[in-house]
Formats: structure tokens, C-alpha cells, sequence
């Protein structure tokens, strides 16, 4: 225990000596740390109420010296009256006694020192101080039941004072009588946390409770738990992707809609629950809807399993419908009433026409605020505006307003925001000041603030839309629906009459859509169709959805998967598939991670996987500070942004293991959010154990330390690891704050004052601890120090597996690249052309890599520019996601050699089966000798026309190749939309239209043959011939590839093919030229 | 879980007066888990639920001394002066008690605060 604070000018020599018999008597001083030892010492040993050194301890003597202060006021004042009770009848009050006094208002009592015999230490302190000093403590005790009685009531009437309260019975009763109930009530009525309690109060124990949002999960669990007063109990547990909570006394558990799928997968019948609640049904997320029709199908095979679907009073007739008219409970909310403005946007004469967002008609409410309300009515201001960038264009504005007037305090809210950033909106504002919350619609339904009186609602909203033909993800800005509108409005009515002001005009509104549009409509169906695949729930197509997905959708991702070797020709679900199934992930990481582990590269791509299926670790505010940009220069790698994500992780983990207490500082120097690096852990972990589990990874034998010396000094570790959680989860979370007028917004330096402040007097890294405690920080020390040593031929593999899991998310950079702007470099993918790189790409400031750097191949035209230049270092980027805002983004690139990442080698992996370690070298080798290839080729998008006219098309029939050994024993069939005849799936034989112009322009450059000095623009083709007869070594015909380096590479017969004419009936050797000269005969 | 066995809950407790109900876990003078606390009343007592300190308890309530009605700890419901007594039976006999409780009845005459408002939270 820290001693107890003294006042200043007191005699320090007092404290060394106890103080004994008459001395002490006179010169008692409660605050002498020898003192206040011995009373410790006989009152609070280990066995006793409060222990010495608890922080138990410590309030008491806080109490007691508000106690002395407060007596020795009172006894100055106080005269001594006796005011002589009459004598009563009943005996109850008979004996009670006649002169007042607090201690008899006290119902407990403690066992003291002397009543345990005078031998304890506390016989050497004078009796009346030991009488006065257990007064107190019996005052302290009483005090801290009242408190915690205190605390219980409210709870209680705060529970009975809720909307949802007056409905519980009714709830219990309908779900008695019917299989499925719809409760409906907006947000605050108290559905989420009242409902399971009711279930808990009726007896039923096996309950479920979905949420679509992990946090959701854990703060339920919380609230519930809390409310139910099993918080330190387990009847209310959470259980999340990496956390789980429960126990086998868990009676109710929140879940994630995630989690709950994947347990269904398990177990398709659901046994372990009584009661399922799915809360949030009206957000319709994607997994929600296909629980949804799987709870349809369960129903009559479960009919002891009751359903409660909770939604927000939105469309709740089609739920009801879904399940043949289900009763709907409605619970009204609690809304104050409030008034709408609508102030639609004049067109703005002045605007240039910039994309950037008009702050001022945000100003101007805020004007009116200022101007009609007084800054003693409180009341706070949520304005919801479409996406970050609108956000920050509000921001600046309205922080330069607010630096005006002191009256305002800005924030913005969104998810890519930091935790603690986040939650500064529940802080408050100092008086006569109000908070201007700048959100997304991520407070429409997921946050609640309190104490918002004034709501700007833009009426727009940034949804992500899914091309299924392009299968491009766009994120684009909508109108938003009526219910959102509403939902808007009603933010500003939940603690008083309110104020919302529609940027928009009433006809607009009545223009509006009913509903958002659901997810399932929005996104593309892959994961979805993979999951429905492994659930074996049948047919996509016919699968019996609340409301079905777009066709083209499920087509495409069906056809995604079969591309990727998840599904079969049968639509059937493939050893691979399964796998990928088993991954929560997107398949392309999947298929990274499976490779990986075949190539015994499983530790990067562990760790390079989980860090690209996490949201970007790097701050929005860090991109504008100089400092966050220079310290994290040394990580980043020119190689791609996974391998500058593979860097930066790797990098924390070591300060991470050398002094650990630093990591949060290094993170905030480089402007990386450190949440999500412990997110990139959590996963890698999870990716680990599945791979372990699948068979693809040998289980890590536990490598512990010898001695049983340090096997106790690491249990020792780890227990004091689990003291310090269990301290800070009694602590607490963090209370709220007060806002300073003027926040900072500003990168780095004002973070770290912040998070200096936030936990003053608390140097407790909870994050650290609880990943010290999950983690084996060793044995991920040694994967972070390994990737260092990767040699050349590994890191070169490492790519091929990127490059190959991607695929076919590949990026050809445009022809003319060298010669543009840094910011104007543009890429052609497969279904997009003129991509970007995404601003936080690495490449997007250092483009130069991506050039075809070598021109040492001879007689190449300088002149060219990297269109048709030859080169075996031409190269591609490969992709994790295709993202449009303002324009298509290339999201976390990695540059692969052009050659080889079209080559699908990997033919044997898809069986998944296990691979022996010698062909697993041997493959390896292949791969490597291929990557060192240098074969020089030039690389060229094919315009639209020419890929048009591309292919002869199966209308045509060509000539089988009748060349025995070129392609093995690959069988060949005719190819149905390319013609021609498909020898592997990325090369199909004499399918080309040979149009001459096309191949002139494509193909025909200059070339120098090494050996005899030739110099002519050739073919490839007529190249090949020459070098054919220049030097008979046909050994190395350089392997061919799609569409990005055509076909004719492979073709060793000339342009010409075999043609039948209809009309004089005779067979031809005619190129397409000649075959259209040939018919002009005939016409 | 040996705690959980031991804060087993034997009932319901529910005040006569108003609305509070909760689990139980003991019911008398020594409360479990503790040697050095004892009550100076039967009382109705769970395991203190805003702590993770499974010995520490909370009293519930427990029954009025004159007309044996079980009420709660709540200041609305009951007061102790060397024995409970609930608050309409203080006040049929208000004259008994000494003067500083009779002002202390007057005072929680006054109608109770409504519950503040909680914490912004997401749901
Ligand atoms: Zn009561
Ligand atoms: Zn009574």
C-alpha cells in the first residue's frame, strides 16, 4: 500500500516511532503510517472484510478522513440533549434506545481484534482510538451497502421505466403460443437488452442472441449480464470470432450471425438452443437474410425451437409474411416529438465545380442554432453526412466557425476512426458549449449518443453497389430511404423535444424509397455462395431468400468459384472449395493461405493474409504529417503493400517482444492504428489453427523451456498477467471525460498527449496484456525475426503464391505509364479499364518500379516507351480488391513478374491432397527456374474491337494442331466461345482470327537475331521460324499465356489454316486475308 | 465453478412495498464467506453483485419488526434504528422514535428523483 498522503510543514520524525501508552494518547495522529499499519493489521488481515493493500483499504481511509472532518464539525456545533422517549406499548419499540445515536442506525457489526483475544498487534494501541477507529469502519461498511443497494434500485427502475417493459408478458405469452415472434420497437425502446432477460426470468436457459456487429456482442453481454446481477456470474455470456465468454453455466449467449452460421454448420439442427433471438433483422445484412431462410427450412424439423426476431419498426410485415404471418409485438418507442425543417440546397452560384462538398449550408445551421437558443439549453447537434470525405469538408469549415464563436466542439465519427477517437462522442461538452458530431450512418442505428437535440440529415448516403459483370465493388452516394430519414430524425428526440433540419426538399422525401436497399442486393455472392455450398442448403438459385439476390449476381459468383477451382463442373463443392469454406475469409486470401502452406512459406502468408483481411492499420491522419510519413518510410516495401503490411507487423512484433510498453508509441509515431494490428494477430492466429486442423500445417509442438525454473517464472508471468485483467475489468470502463473547446485534430502529436491523459494513473496497457495472455509472443518473435532471413529463391516463391492466390486479380500498367505523371498512372485490369492505385498504395508514389526497367534486350526501339517494348521483366500487379469511389482504385497491390504470374503451375495442388516434401522441392525448384526464366516477350492490352475480333469463335471450325508432343497427352476439345481448341484452361490452340492488322500492330517489332545479326520487324511467329533455322535448338519454346500475351507465341505453323470453301468445294491453306479475297470470287 | 455453487440463488426476494426483486443467496446473521461481519438482523442477502469479490455481499432487505412484512433496504421502504422497521409502521408510531429519525422520515417524504439518464452506449 502506497503510504498515506501527508499534509505539508508536518514533523517527519513523528512517523518513526509508534506511539505508545500516555505520549500517544496526547499526540495521536490518525495519519501516521505506523499507526494506521497496526489498525491495518489487526482489522483488515486476509480473512477480514477489506484485506491490507486492497483498493478496498484505500477508500477507507479516504472515508475515514471525510468522516473526521464531518464529526469534528458536528461535535463543535452539537449540545448534548436528551430528549426522553415516552414509553411505548408494543414491545418492538419498548427497548428502543432512548439516546440518539448514528450507530444504531447501523444493521451490521464486525468481529474486532479484542473479541478474538488481546494477543493481536492491535493491543498496543489505546482502546477509545480502537473503539473510534471501528466506529468508522462499521460507518464505511453501512456506507458501501447503501451504495451498492442504491445502485440495484436504480437499476431496477430504470428497467421498469422502459418502454419494452410494459410488453415483457405479452412477449412470453405469444412466443408460448406460436414458433416465431416479430418484436418491433425503435432503438431505446429496450428491446435487445430486456427481452433475454425476460427469457432468463421466464426459466428458459439455452437462449441465443444474434447481433451483426461484434461490439454489439461484448457490450450486450455486458449490459445484460450487469442488469440480470450475474455480471461476475456466467449466465450471460458473449461469444465472438476471437473471444468467447462462455461456460457451461451460461444460460444466454450473444453471438455474431457469423459465428451462429458456422455452428449450424456444424450441427445443421441447432440442438444447443431453446430460444434463438435475431436481433436486428431490419438492417438485412447479407448473413442475417440467409439465416433467415435456413431458420425457414429448420422450423418444422425444430418444432420445440422458438424464434424471436427483433427489428426496428421498418417493413415489419415482410417479416411476418416470411414465417406465414408471425405475431407481431410493437413496442412504441420513447420519442419526444419533433420538428422538421426542410432547407433544401439552392444551387450555389459561386461553388466551382469541384467534387469537394459545400459546407455552408451545415453552417448555416449552426448559425441558427447559435441564434435562436440560448448556450445555457443544452443540447447537442448530429449531423449525418455521406462518407469521410464529406466529413472532413464539414470539419474544416466548422471548426474555423467554432474557433469564432467558442461555442462549439466538432467531432467526427466514422469506423476507420480510432476506438478512442470514437468514443470521444460521448464525452461531454464544457458549459455553454455544444457538440457537433460529423457521422456517418454509422449513428443511424449502431451508436447512440445521448443528448442530441438538433439533427442535420444531408439525406445522403455512401452504400457500397456491386457490378456483377465487372465484378467491380463500387462505393457510391445514394438518396437515402425514408426509413433511414426517419431513423435520422428520430436521433434528435430521444432525450427531450428536438430539432431536425432536412437538407433536402419535402418532394424529395416523398421520393425517397421506402427502404434501404438490402445487403444481399448490394455485394458480391462468393463467400455467401461458398457457405450455402458447404451447408449443403441445395441449389443457390432456388434457395428460398426473404428476397432473392440478383441473378447475374449468384451467376457470377457461381462462376467465380468455379474459376478458382472452389466448385466443380457440377456445381459441387471441391476439396479446395471446402477448405476455402472453412476460411473466413475471402476466397483469394483463402487459396494464399493454402499455397502457402504447401510451399512451406505458411508463416508469411499467415501473417500476410490476416493483414490483408483486416481495415488498413494506417491513420487518415498520418497521410498529411510529414513525421508518421518519414518514420514509416523504412517499412515500406516496394515489393507491394502486403509485403509493407508484412513489414510493419513484423516490426511491432519485436517491439512488441523487447519492450513491449512501447509498442503503442511506436505505432502512434508511424500513424498506425495498433488495434488493428492486435486484429492481424487474433486472425493469424485463427488461420494457424485452421490450417492445423485441415491437415495443411504440422501442429507447433510446445515449445516451453526446459528448466522448471523458467517454466515458473513463466507461470508466474502469466498469472500476474491475469491479475492485471482482472483489475482493470473492475475498474472499470473508461468514464466519461470532459471536452476541451478546442480539440486538436492534427496527426500524430496531439494523439499522444491524448492517450498520455487518458490513462494517467492508469499505466496498465490492457490491449498489451490481454495479447501477451492469447498470444505466444515468442513463438511469433521467431515467424517476425525468420521473415528477415527469407532467402531470394523464398521471398521470389512468396510472390508466386500472392500472385497465384490473387489471380486472376491481375493489373496490366497502361502502355504509355512511363511517360505519365506519378498521380496519372493507370492500369487495365480484366473487366476495368483506366484503374488507379488506391492513394495509399505504395506504388502510387514510387510508380517507377512498375516500369519494364530493362532494355538490354538488343535491337530494342528506345523510342517505344513500354508499349510492345521486349523485356523479361515486364510487369503485372496483382490485386486484392477493385474499389470505385470517384474512380476505380486498385486496393493493396503487389507487383508480380508479368510471365509468370499467368502461369497456373500449380495444376496438381488442387486436389488439396497431401503433397510429399520432395515433390513439394521439386515443384518449388520448377517454379523458381521459371521465375528466373528470362524470356523476352512484350506485353499489350488488347483494345475492346480487338478483343472483339480476337477469337475465330466456335462457329469456326479450325484444324486440330497436328503437332504429336506439343502439348503432351492434354486432350484437346473445342473451345465453346474462344473457338479453336482448348488445351489447358489458359491456353486454347488456333483460336485466333489471324487478322493481319492485328498482328502487325501487336506483335511485329523490330528484332535482332542473335545469332546470324538479322534486323527486321518480325512476328513472334516468324521470329521463331527464323530462329528455327538460325539455331536448331527447340528445347525452350517460351510458354504462353491469356489474352495479355497472345496466343500465336505457341503457333509453330505460319498464319495461314485450312479452309474449306463452300462454293467451289475445295480445301485452302489461306490466311483470313486471303480466305476474304478468295470469297470476293465467288460473289 | 465452486463460487458459482455457493452463490446459488434460494429465491426471490420482493419487497411488500415496492417493486424490487432479486436473487438470494442467504438468509440470517453471518453472512457466508466472511468470519469478521455479522448482521444485527435476519436478513435477505445475494452475493454483491457489482463486484467480482465473491465474498462480498449485499443485503437485500429482511422483515419489520413490528408487523413482519419483508421490505427492502431502500430508504423509501424501511429504516433501521437497532431493529428494522418499515416505514409505514415508523410512521403509525413516529412518536417512539427519537426526534433525528423523525426529521429523517419527514425528509423522505419528498418524492424520489427520477433515474438520470445513462451513458450514451451502442447497441
Ligand atoms: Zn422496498
Ligand atoms: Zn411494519
Amino acid at each position: 500500500m502506497p503510504p498515506p498522503r501527508t499534509r505539508e510543514g508536518r514533523d517527519h520524525r513523528d512517523y518513526r516511532r509508534a506511539p505508545t501508552g500516555e505520549e500517544a494518547w496526547e499526540k495521536w495522529d490518525w495519519n501516521c503510517p505506523e499507526t494506521r499499519r497496526l489498525l491495518e493489521d489487526s482489522f483488515f488481515r486476509d480473512e477480514d472484510y477489506i484485506r491490507q493493500g486492497s483498493e478496498d483499504c484505500q477508500k477507507f481511509w479516504a472515508f475515514f478522513e471525510r468522516l473526521q472532518r464531518f464529526q469534528s464539525a458536528k461535535t463543535s456545533r452539537k449540545e448534548e440533549k436528551d430528549a426522553g422517549c415516552p414509553k411505548h406499548g408494543t414491545s418492538a419499540l419498548a427497548d428502543l434506545p432512548h439516546t440518539y445515536d448514528p450507530r444504531y442506525r447501523i444493521n451490521l457489526s464486525i468481529i474486532g481484534p479484542d473479541a478474538r483475544g488481546s494477543r493481536g498487534p492491535g493491543r498496543r494501541l489505546p482502546p477509545e482510538r480502537v473503539s473510534e477507529f471501528r466506529q468508522a469502519l462499521l460507518h464505511y461498511l453501512d456506507f458501501g451497502q447503501k451504495q451498492a443497494f442504491g445502485r440495484l434500485a436504480k437499476l431496477q427502475r430504470e428497467r421498469a421505466a422502459l418502454p419494452i417493459a410494459q410488453y415483457g408478458n405479452r412477449i412470453l405469452q405469444t412466443l408460448k403460443e406460436h414458433q416465431v415472434v416479430v418484436v418491433a420497437g425503435d432503438t431505446g425502446c429496450g428491446k435487445s437488452t430486456q427481452v433475454p432477460q425476460y427469457l432468463l426470468a421466464a426459466g428458459f436457459s439455452h437462449v441465443a442472441c444474434t447481433q451483426p456487429r461484434r461490439i454489439a456482442c461484448i457490450s450486450l453481454a455486458k449490459r445484460v449480464g450487469f442488469e440480470s446481477l450475474s455480471q461476475y456470474g456466467s449466465q450471460v455470456g458473449y461469444q465472438i470470432r476471437f473471444e468467447s465468454t462462455r461456460s457451461a453455466a451460461t444460460k444466454i449467449v450473444f453471438l455474431t450471425v457469423g459465428l451462429l452460421l458456422r455452428q449450424i454448420q456444424r450441427e445443421p439442427s441447432l440442438p444447443q438452443y431453446q430460444v434463438l433471438i435475431v436481433d436486428e433483422v431490419h438492417e438485412r445484412h447479407l448473413h442475417n437474410d440467409f439465416l433467415l431462410g435456413i431458420l425457414r427450412r429448420l422450423l418444422p424439423r425444430r418444432p420445440d425451437l422458438k424464434v424471436i426476431l427483433m427489428s426496428a419498426t421498418i417493413n415489419i410485415s415482410l417479416f411476418s409474411s416470411y414465417f406465414g404471418s408471425a405475431p407481431v409485438v410493437q413496442v412504441p418507442g420513447r420519442l419526444f416529438p419533433i420538428t422538421v425543417v426542410y432547407q433544401p440546397q439552392e444551387a450555389e452560384p459561386t461553388t466551382s465545380k469541384s467534387e469537394k462538398l459545400d459546407p455552408r449550408p451545415f453552417l448555416r445551421v449552426l448559425e441558427s442554432i447559435d441564434a435562436k437558443y440560448p448556450p445555457e439549453e443544452r443540447g447537442d447537434l448530429l449531423v449525418f453526412l455521406s462518407g469521410m470525405a464529406e466529413i472532413s469538408a464539414v470539419l474544416e469549415a466548422a471548426q474555423t466557425y467554432a474557433s469564432h464563436t467558442q461555442r462549439w466542439v466538432v467531432l467526427p465519427l466514422h469506423s476507420a476512426l480510432s476506438v478512442a477517437d470514437q468514443d470521444k462522442v460521448f464525452d461531454v461538452a464544457p458549459p455553454g458549449v455544444r457538440k457537433c458530431i460529423l457521422s456517418t450512418n454509422i449513428a443511424e442505428t449502431s451508436v447512440t449518443i445521448d443528448g442530441i437535440r438538433f439533427v442535420v440529415d444531408s439525406g445522403k448516403v455512401k452504400e457500397m453497389s456491386y457490378d456483377p459483370q465487372a465484378k467491380l465493388q463500387r462505393l457510391q452516394e445514394f438518396w437515402i430511404s425514408q426509413a433511414s430519414a426517419e431513423q435520422r430524425k428520430g436521433r434528435a428526440g430521444r432525450t427531450g423535444p428536438g430539432v431536425c433540419f432536412r437538407l433536402y426538399a419535402e418532394s424529395d422525401y416523398d421520393a425517397f424509397a421506402p427502404y434501404p436497399v438490402p445487403e444481399i442486393r448490394r455485394v458480391a455472392l462468393d463467400a455467401l455462395v461458398l457457405q450455402m455450398k458447404s451447408m449443403s442448403v441445395g441449389d443457390p438459385r432456388t434457395f428460398p431468400f426473404i428476397e432473392p439476390p440478383p441473378p447475374a449476381s449468384l451467376e457470377t459468383a457461381i462462376l467465380y468459384l468455379r474459376d478458382q477451382g472452389a466448385l466443380d463442373s457440377s456445381e459441387a463443392l471441391t476439396p479446395i472449395g471446402s477448405l476455402l469454406a472453412q476460411l473466413p475469409v475471402d476466397v483469394v486470401i483463402g487459396k494464399m493461405l493454402i499455397l502457402g502452406s504447401m510451399f512451406r512459406l505458411a508463416e508469411p502468408v499467415l501473417t500476410i493474409a490476416a493483414a490483408l483481411s483486416v481495415q488498413s492499420p494506417f491513420t487518415r491522419s498520418a497521410q498529411s504529417s510529414p513525421d508518421c510519413a518519414t518514420a514509416r518510410r523504412p517499412l515500406e516495401s516496394d515489393q507491394g503493400d502486403p509485403f509493407t503490411l508484412f513489414n510493419v507487423f513484423n516490426a511491432w512484433v519485436q517491439v512488441k517482444s523487447e519492450r513491449s510498453r512501447d509498442s503503442r508509441k511506436w505505432c502512434r509515431r508511424r500513424g498506425i492504428e495498433e488495434h488493428r494490428l492486435y486484429e492481424m494477430a487474433n486472425l493469424r492466429r485463427q488461420f494457424k489453427e485452421l490450417l492445423e486442423d485441415h491437415g495443411l500445417l504440422a501442429e507447433a509442438r510446445a515449445a516451453g523451456p526446459g528448466d522448471s525454473h523458467s517454466r515458473l517464472q513463466q507461470r508466474r508471468e502469466r498469472r500476474a498477467l491475469y491479475q492485471l485483467k482482472r483489475q482493470h475489468e473492475q475498474g472499470g470502463g473508461r468514464g466519461r471525460k470532459v471536452l476541451r473547446l478546442r480539440e486538436e485534430q492534427d496527426g500524430c502529436s496531439s494523439d499522444e498527449d491524448r492517450a498520455g491523459a487518458l490513462r494517467a494513473g492508469d499505466s496498465v496497457d490492457i490491449q498489451d496484456v490481454k495479447f501477451k495472455l492469447r498470444h505466444n509472443l515468442e513463438q511469433l518473435q521467431a515467424a517476425a525475426s525468420a521473415a528477415q532471413d527469407l532467402s531470394r529463391e523464398q521471398m521470389a516463391l512468396l510472390k508466386l503464391v500472392l500472385g497465384r492466390g490473387l489471380y486472376p486479380q491481375l493489373a496490366i500498367p497502361d502502355a504509355f505509364n512511363s511517360g505519365r505523371k506519378d498521380s496519372d498512372q493507370i492500369f487495365h485490369t480484366r473487366a476495368k479499364q483506366g484503374a488507379v492505385l488506391h492513394p495509399t498504395c505504395v506504388f502510387a508514389g514510387s510508380p517507377e518500379v512498375l516500369h519494364a526497367r530493362e532494355q538490354e534486350v538488343e535491337g530494342c526501339d528506345g523510342n517505344r516507351g513500354d508499349k510492345d517494348r521486349m523485356s523479361s521483366r515486364h510487369q503485372l500487379l496483382a490485386f486484392v480488391s477493385l474499389l470505385e469511389t470517384n474512380k476505380p482504385y486498385l486496393v493493396n497491390c503487389v507487383r508480380v513478374p508479368a510471365l509468370q504470374a499467368q502461369r497456373p503451375e500449380e495444376e496438381e495442388d488442387e486436389e488439396a491432397a497431401p503433397v510429399s516434401p520432395r515433390e513439394v522441392a521439386a515443384l518449388s525448384r520448377e517454379l523458381l527456374q521459371l521465375m528466373a526464366s528470362k524470356v523476352p516477350y512484350s506485353l499489350r492490352r488488347l483494345t475492346g474491337l480487338e478483343a472483339q475480333n480476337l477469337y475465330v469463335g466456335p462457329q469456326t471450325v479450325t484444324a486440330a494442331p497436328s503437332l504429336p508432343g506439343l502439348f503432351g497427352s492434354a486432350t484437346l476439345t473445342p473451345h465453346p466461345t474462344k473457338g479453336g481448341y482448348a488445351v489447358t484452361d489458359f491456353l486454347t490452340y488456333n483460336c485466333l482470327t489471324s487478322d493481319a492488322d492485328l498482328y502487325s500492330d501487336c506483335l511485329r517489332t523490330f528484332w535482332t537475331c542473335p545469332r546470324c545479326g538479322l534486323h527486321a520487324p518480325l512476328t513472334p511467329v516468324e521470329r521463331i521460324s527464323h530462329e528455327n533455322t538460325c539455331a536448331p535448338d527447340p528445347q525452350d519454346a517460351p510458354p504462353g499465356a491469356e489474352e495479355a500475351t497472345p496466343e500465336p507465341l505457341q503457333k509453330a505453323s505460319a498464319l495461314q489454316r485450312p479452309y474449306h470453301c463452300e462454293a467451289c468445294q475445295k480445301d485452302f491453306l489461306f490466311t483470313p486475308t486471303e480466305v476474304l479475297r478468295h470469297r470476293k470470287l465467288h460473289v | 465453478m465452486a463460487s458459482e455453487a455457493e452463490c446459488h440463488p434460494l429465491g426471490m426476494f420482493a419487497c411488500e412495498l415496492c417493486a424490487l426483486t432479486a436473487p438470494y443467496s442467504y438468509v440470517g446473521q453471518k453472512p457466508p464467506n466472511t468470519q469478521s461481519v455479522v448482521l444485527l438482523e435476519e436478513s435477505y442477502v445475494m452475493k454483491d453483485p457489482f463486484t467480482s469479490d465473491k465474498d462480498r455481499f449485499l443485503i437485500l432487505g429482511s422483515r419489520c419488526s413490528i408487523c413482519s412484512r419483508l421490505v427492502c433496504m431502500g430508504p423509501e421502504c424501511s429504516l433501521f434504528y437497532s431493529k428494522r422497521f418499515c416505514l409505514p409502521c415508523v410512521q403509525k408510531n413516529i412518536s417512539a422514535f427519537p426526534q433525528e429519525i423523525q426529521q429523517d422520515v419527514e425528509k423522505r417524504k419528498v418524492p424520489s428523483k427520477k433515474p438520470s439518464s445513462q451513458l450514451g452506449s451502442r447497441t
